[in-house]
């Protein structure tokens, strides 16, 4: 382990967790950051706690050839790339692994995240191993003709079953967290979104696939959190989450483990059953195609308690913490699921099975962002003047954003300011020492036309009671 | 209206622009054989097809990439310091002392004679479908904007809102930003000439062609 060097190919919150990961194992990193970021939290701890060539400014976080530079600069053997960028691109993996300079990619192996990556393989595979996948349209749409008669047909569908307000969802492909999404309600509106989706996904993603498919309404998002060493023979589960409070953009805001609290809340299904069942199915599928590091099933469940895998996401994702907060490895506390994917990607044995893994407590994650969530959650950009809230053992705050300084919101990236994780032995208890936290907490700014800083604290706390209900 | 004279001799009076050349990326640095004092060259031609002089070259990932003079102009600095160094993106490499074209001229005076819309925010902006349209099809002039018709698409962390012009019609003259180029709050996007203008801002570029001599 110690003579390896991690390239931190990530900015903000992740690069940070990333960084403390390597600090926490002993093995030295590098960080990158882009001329608008100089003032981010991940720039001061990489300038304060790295070692030799372990900050260096880029052009972009988006170019390869730039993140593999700087690696061969840096001296690095391998790269973590986090979430988002180059993290589930199996072309970028591929790279790191076969270039002259051959360095390791810190995720599954490419082949895995090219036949998970891929949506109508991902479905192929599942129906294979007889778990149920969501209905609808399964590769990027390109023809606008095509789009109408996929459409049409899901609509139609739709009315047979009964349903009183059929709507198709269309979706820029290449897109991703819940932005280029639309609802249509209206078959003769479709062409129109069709249309609107298709030139904002050439605009924001140079590729103008569109993704035509049925919305499952009344549904809760269910996430199976695996985690496999090199060998790929043994992969464990690390229990289940609830991210199913979401904005209207259908982007996560409060995430949960475990994904249901079978023991304490009343269902109209077998929550308990339901939840073995997405664990099983998941390691079933991580074991078919050897998964070999992190990743997380997504399933939708119904009402009716039916689960329908969504897809497989290949890497380490934001809401990890709530999962590594509740787990124990023989009894102990203190997981760290980055420092696991990390070590297990250069290649240590996972040693322990799923037996040495348990579980304690209800944990909440709240995403603490600059946004309007009466505006459609419009994200706010602007000055943050003031950020402070109460410590607590229960709680583990995440943020690149200065609790000393003044600290401008980059209009290049998300607004997300922080992540809160939130532990209680129970939901009652993790709920109440939630809303403690947030209403501990203080934020305020200022934009350029003096008009004063939206967060979506309100709406967190007005959402926490309904927690795990369904 | 503004004196258009006091404004090309306070321009005459001091006709220089100072350009900093800073690495477009990361690399290894090599320059070219320039010193402080050099006169350098820019794109040239009719359709700027010849580049502009060599300054240095950065190699990364063995792709060697020029860095050339994007315009006319003595070297006022060389960062000579950093040859055969591993520089980061951004980093100043050169500095140029250039002398104003009759173009840039010509645009400085345009945007005191145009009406001005500026960016609301700090975002990026796209004409709307159908303006783009006509532009790439014809050019800037053939768009006639009204005061509240929907013209642009106002795009940060890639969410998108339409964006209302707000100001007197008119036709376009000028677009000031390039695509998926991030403007400052208050920096110009487009310069409208009223109908009633276009013959007055006509004769201030006849008189910025007639009166500006290029330098030689």
């Amino acid at each position: 382990m110690n003579d390896h060097k991690i390239l931190v190919a990530n900015r903000g919150e992740i690069a940070m967790r990333i960084m403390r990961a390597c600090h926490k194992l002993g093995v030295p990193f590098t960080a990158v950051h882009t001329a608008e970021d100089a003032a981010s939290g991940h720039v001061l701890l990489a300038s304060r706690e790295g070692g030799e060539k372990s900050l260096f400014r880029v052009s972009s976080y988006h170019d390869a050839n730039e993140l593999m530079s700087v690696a061969d600069e840096a001296g690095c053997t391998a790269v973590h790339p986090g979430y988002g960028f180059f993290a589930e691109d199996f072309r970028f993996a591929r790279r790191v692994a076969k270039r002259d300079r051959t360095m390791i990619f810190i995720g599954p192996s490419w082949k895995i995240i090219r036949e998970l990556g891929d949506k109508i393989n991902t479905k192929r595979l599942a129906r294979s191993l007889n778990v149920p996948t969501v209905p609808g349209s399964d590769r990027p749409i390109y023809d606008e003709m095509e789009a109408e008669r996929i459409a049409k047909t899901i609509f139609e569908f739709q009315e047979q079953q009964g349903l009183k307000r059929p709507l198709v969802l269309v979706k820029a492909s290449a897109g991703g967290g819940g932005m280029g999404i639309e609802e249509v309600y209206d078959p003769d509106l479709f062409r129109s979104v069709y249309r609107r989706i298709r030139n904002y996904a050439l605009r924001q993603f140079k590729d103008e696939g569109v993704l035509i498919e049925q919305r499952v309404t009344d549904f809760n998002h269910l996430e199976v959190q695996i985690v496999s060493d090199r060998t790929g023979q043994n992969p464990v589960h690390f229990g289940t989450r609830n991210c199913s409070i979401q904005s209207s953009g259908l982007q996560k805001r409060i995430e949960v483990a475990p994904g249901f609290a079978s023991e304490t809340l009343e269902y109209t299904f077998n929550a308990k059953k339901l939840l073995t069942d997405i664990v099983d199915y998941s390691l079933a599928m991580a074991r078919k195609v050897g998964y070999d590091n992190v990743g997380t099933w997504e399933w939708i469940v119904t009402r009716k308690g039916e689960p329908f895998l969504m897809e497989v996401n290949t890497r380490i994702q934001v809401e990890n913490g709530v999962s590594a907060r509740i787990a124990r490895i023989k009894g102990n506390d203190g997981v760290d699921l980055i420092a696991e994917q990390i070590r297990l990607g250069l290649g240590q044995p996972l040693g322990y099975s799923q037996n040495d893994i348990g579980f304690e407590g209800v944990c909440i994650e709240y995403r603490l962002i600059a946004e309007d969530p009466d505006n459609n959650f419009t994200p706010w950009v602007g000055r943050i003047e003031h950020f402070h809230w109460e410590d607590a053992p229960w709680l583990t705050m995440l943020t690149h954003v200065s609790n000393t300084k003044p600290y401008e919101i980059p209009i290049e990236f998300d607004p997300n300011l922080a992540l809160a994780i939130v532990w209680g032995k129970d939901i009652s208890e993790a709920k109440t020492r939630g809303t403690a936290f947030l209403d501990s907490l203080r934020l305020t700014g200022r934009n350029s036309a003096g008009e004063s800083l939206k967060s979506n604290a309100a709406f967190l706390k007005a959402n926490t009671e309904r927690i795990l209900h369904f | 209206m503004f004196d258009i004279s006091k404004l090309l001799d306070a321009i005459k009076a001091s006709p220089y622009r100072e350009i900093v050349i800073a690495a477009p990326h990361t690399g290894r640095i090599t320059f070219a054989d320039i010193k402080q004092g050099d006169v350098v060259l820019g794109r040239q031609g009719q359709w700027k097809e010849k580049p502009g002089v060599l300054l240095a070259t950065l190699e990364r990932e063995h792709n060697p990439k020029p860095v050339r003079a994007p315009e006319k102009g003595e070297i006022s600095l060389v960062h000579k310091n950093l040859e055969g160094q591993y520089v980061e993106a951004g980093t100043p490499l050169v500095v140029l002392r250039h002398m104003l074209t009759r173009d840039e001229v010509q645009r400085i005076i345009l945007q005191k004679a145009l009406y001005l819309f500026r960016a609301p925010e700090r975002a990026k902006y796209y004409l709307t479908p159908e303006a783009d349209k006509k532009i790439r099809a014809a050019d800037t002039h053939s768009v006639t904007v009204r005061d509240g018709m929907e013209l642009f698409i106002m795009s940060r962390m890639k969410r998108e809102a339409p964006l209302n012009y707000a100001g007197p019609d008119g036709v376009i003259y000028e677009v000031y930003f390039k695509y998926n180029e991030n403007m400052d709050v208050g920096s110009p996007l487009i310069g409208v000439c009223p109908k009633d203008h276009l013959q007055l801002v006509q004769e201030m570029i006849m008189r910025v062609q007639t009166e500006w001599t290029e330098p030689s």
